[in-house]
């Protein structure tokens, strides 16, 4: 229908412009690099340990009303109001304290043996600011809470991270079996490339980083692969067809036939997320903005980056016999 | 690429109605529907709220406990040699040490020895005869007595086990509810109790030792003020009670907990809840004789070292049917017969992780959950006629199918769908389409090139096929790596992103095929309108 008045044939010349895009990545990714280096991650309870205690409460309790309750219990809380995020037009409160150190509530942890008292530390002040807040406020409801010791969140980091690490190996050993070396390293380049550009957004924005950040990272980085392998296998094809064509031209006309592909499926992806981002609740809006953030910056590095670097490695595809793919053509029948 | 033989045509018509079967409960009633499945998808905690609890028993706590009781043995074993034999038994945190003393150590040393290990069991389950314990003698007169490596793993495997049933027994005593638990590594374990809304509750029933006992009890005024003034009557101990202040308690016990057959929550005379407990045929026995001999003297029933109760014995007791009265809460009572029927804890646990969402929070989030799916929908489903019109129809039918499919395939793999779960499905509709795209903007360029509407689908979908798997396949690892090494709601996100993959090739890639095939045949348009 209306694609019809999209032309059919574009021709932009994508890898004029590669030089500036490098450009703008080095300096986008020099700044992710800054401000990770500099402000660090804002991790959230499951990395860096603490507790996260959501209630719900009528007008007449208040932020402040909360903040003086729980402040003589020194766990260095902070207290936010959270309100319009729940159910019709009640009072949502977020009380949030980081890794409690036993010292701080030495009272709650006698005749706990030592080697055991970091880990209580941090339940017992859970229960402690929950019992304290169903006394002092009887009105209220906790809608959820969080209590993350010091071992586990160090495990979930370090799984978080290492799930990452994993899946950029795998996909980089399929796209070499499946294209050549030069592919899987231009297309693992643009992954590194995503994900460091989106946690170097998180960074500077201060978003929370938790472990549905890192579902959302992976995701990033099978969608920007798809991206990739999209371009990659045109690439391939048209390399076939032309065999005497330079590579330039050869990248230029895969980037320009998979292009309004890559803009709707970029779109349509974009339409799903954009619902998510504003319907959803609070709970997916951080994944969400994630995935919007990765699919957009996904589909420009699948175009300027992994190809660019295709390109500087240089393709030897004619060297071997073509390799058919006519190994799949059996599944589809 | 267009033909479908009948057997395709049935595949494909079977995929959906099993699809549909499989979804249906989510949607209506079907429990007095006969020859379709009953049950819709698992709901995560996130969404139905509920408490998680990640719990852990310590390693050295458990070989601890355990070398203490082969200390026991060996000691009394050791006592009980003649001619006698001097020695002091020693335990440490992971050794135990034996000590010979007198004079004849060195003949000493080989009957100990043997006396040693005639009660070093085999390892439970172990080929090649190792055994639980190491023991080796140190210098002249000294025995080592550690717990190898793989004897410890045997322990730890039985603590765990142990463990869980214990902690099943406690949260869920009626066997009713639908608590989780389940094992993580060798010494972790995952409580779900979907519904509760009180960790604290679950944590203090679950901390407890659980270890029970009746003693003897000395209520004398006498001897109560002069262990207060720090003269303990030897043999006896001071504890407190539940409500009655503190107690001279005899330190060896009359009956045990394995001496415990059931427990439960009952009522007394006045209405008010009491624990009632049945002993097993060995413990009646031994509570008729001690009833018997002490006639007149109290006994205390003592649970983690608190005396709970502590009644006066008038006649001896046969059957071995015995209460516990006292001030009780309702809830309390039936937690503490559930802590004493369900035994004593191997090792204490320790909480690493809690997490709690009221039902309130649930279903807020499935109410943002499914507007958000409904509008992405929606969203998507204009998008996508609008641009390629009648085939773009063809892609969202595909894309419903698709979701149903979801559905289906959660509920029937007794999946868990979470949060990022229904973030996951949204993302799927958002990319299913891209392989439809993909086939679209093939067919496209085809009949630009000046091909017929058949030969242009035909080569269409041939050509685009490759990329498709291609492309799906990388996404699938991701999908893959994120569940073996995601934990919870993350974990939920990736079945149903990985689901969702399978599900929208086939949909896209089948099943959009195989309407436009029928359609091409019916109608033979002379030209594609894309």
């Amino acid at each position: 229908m209306l694609l019809k008045y999209w032309p059919a044939k574009t021709n932009v010349s994508f890898m004029k412009l590669r030089l500036p895009a490098a450009l703008v990545s080095f300096v986008l990714l020099l700044a992710s690099v800054a401000t990770l280096a500099t402000q660090g991650l804002n991790l959230g309870v499951d990395f860096a340990g603490g507790s996260v205690i959501e209630v719900a409460a009528s007008e007449t309790v208040t932020v402040q009303a909360v903040r003086d309750e729980l402040a003589p219990l020194g766990l260095n809380e902070t207290v936010t109001d959270a309100t319009g995020t729940g159910t019709d037009s009640e009072t949502v409160i977020i009380i949030k304290f980081g890794s409690v150190d036993p010292a701080m509530i030495a009272s709650e942890l006698e005749g706990v043996p030592e080697h055991k008292q970091e880990e209580r530390a941090q339940q017992e002040a859970n229960d402690l600011v929950r019992a304290e807040l169903q006394e002092s406020f009887p009105e209220i409801v906790i809608r959820s809470s969080e209590a993350v010791g010091p071992k586990v969140s160090g495990e979930l980091f370090k799984a978080g991270i290492t799930a990452l690490g994993v899946s950029l190996i795998l996909m980089m050993v399929y796209i070499w079996f499946r294209f050549e070396w030069q592919f899987s390293i231009g297309s693992v380049a643009a992954l590194g490339h995503d994900v460091l550009l989106t946690m170097g957004m998180f960074s500077f924005l201060q978003l929370e980083f938790n472990l549905t950040t890192i579902a959302a990272l992976l995701t990033i980085i099978g969608y920007s692969m798809n991206d990739t392998v999209v371009v990659f296998d045109r690439v391939r094809e048209e390399k076939r067809k032309y065999k005497k064509m330079p590579d330039r031209q050869v990248v230029d006309l895969a980037l320009n036939g998979t292009l309004s592909r890559t803009l709707l499926t970029s779109g349509t992806t974009l339409l799903a997320l954009l619902a998510i981002f504003f319907l959803g609740g609070p709970v997916l809006q951080g994944m969400s903005f994630a995935l919007i953030w990765g699919v957009i910056i996904g589909t420009y590095s699948s175009v300027f980056i992994a190809s660019s670097i295709v390109l500087l490695l240089g393709m030897d595809l004619n060297k071997k016999p073509a390799e058919d793919v006519s190994g799949f053509q059996g599944v589809g029948g | 690429m267009l033909h479908f033989p009948a057997w395709k045509v049935f595949l494909i018509v079977a995929a959906l109605v099993w699809g549909v079967v499989m979804a249906l409960p989510n949607f209506v009633n079907t429990d007095s529907v006969p020859f379709v499945a009953h049950k819709g998808v698992n709901l995560g905690l996130d969404l139905q709220g509920g408490v998680y609890l990640m719990m852990e028993i310590d390693p050295d706590e458990v070989v601890g406990n355990r070398l203490e009781v082969y200390a026991g043995d060996v000691a009394s074993d050791l006592r009980a040699l003649r001619p006698r034999l001097p020695h002091r038994v020693n335990p440490q945190a992971r050794t135990l040490t034996v000590n010979l003393l007198g004079d004849d150590v060195e003949a000493n040393m080989t009957r100990a020895l043997e006396s040693i290990r005639k009660l070093n069991t085999p390892v439970a389950g172990a080929i090649g005869g190792s055994r639980s314990y190491e023991v080796t003698q140190s210098g002249r007169d000294r025995i080592l007595i550690t717990v190898p490596s793989t004897s410890e793993e045997a322990m730890m495997k039985d603590a765990l086990g142990k463990t869980m049933t214990i902690v099943r027994r406690r949260v869920d005593p009626d066997g009713v509810s639908e608590v989780s638990i389940t094992p993580q590594g060798n010494n972790r374990i995952i409580l779900e109790a979907p519904g509760e809304a009180d960790p604290e509750r679950l944590k203090d029933i679950l901390s407890r030792d659980g270890k029970m006992t009746f003693n003897m009890v000395d209520l004398s005024p006498s001897a109560l003020a002069q262990a207060n003034a720090g003269v303990v009557k030897p043999g006896y101990r001071l504890l407190s009670s539940f409500d009655q202040g503190d107690m001279l308690v005899k330190n060896i016990p009359e009956l045990v907990g394995s001496d415990i057959a059931t427990a439960s929550q009952g009522f007394d005379e006045g209405n008010r809840p009491q624990i009632n407990f049945r002993l097993n045929s060995n413990g009646s026995k031994k509570f008729a004789r001690t009833t018997a001999n002490n006639s007149g003297k109290f006994f205390g029933i003592v649970l983690d070292d608190v005396v709970m109760s502590a009644p006066r014995i008038n006649e001896p007791i046969y059957g071995g049917n015995v209460r516990i009265t006292g001030n009780f809460e309702m809830e309390e009572a039936q937690d503490l017969a559930a802590i004493i029927a369900a035994g004593e804890m191997p090792a204490k646990v320790e909480f690493l992780q809690e997490r709690t969402v009221g039902p309130s929070l649930g279903e807020d989030s499935i109410r943002a959950g499914t507007t958000a799916s409904l509008i992405g929908l929606a969203l998507v489903a204009i998008f996508m006629i609008l641009a390629y019109g009648l085939l773009g129809g063809f892609a969202v039918t595909s894309l419903a199918v698709n979701i149903v499919l979801i559905l289906g395939a959660l509920s029937g793999l007794g999946a868990t769908l979470t949060l990022p779960g229904i973030a996951g499905i949204i993302l799927t509709i958002g990319m299913a389409v891209d392989a439809n795209v993909l086939v679209f903007e093939r067919i496209r360029e085809e009949q630009h090139a000046g091909r017929s509407p058949m030969t242009a689908v035909q080569a269409g979908y041939e050509r685009a096929l490759s990329t498709i798997l291609d492309a799906n396949i990388t996404t699938f690892i991701a999908a893959t790596v994120l569940f073996l090494l995601g934990s919870g709601p993350v974990k939920g996100f990736a079945v149903t992103l990985a689901i969702g993959i399978v599900t929208s090739v086939f949909t896209a890639f089948v099943f959009t095929r195989w309407l436009t095939s029928m359609w091409m045949k019916g109608f033979k348009p002379k030209k594609l309108a894309i």
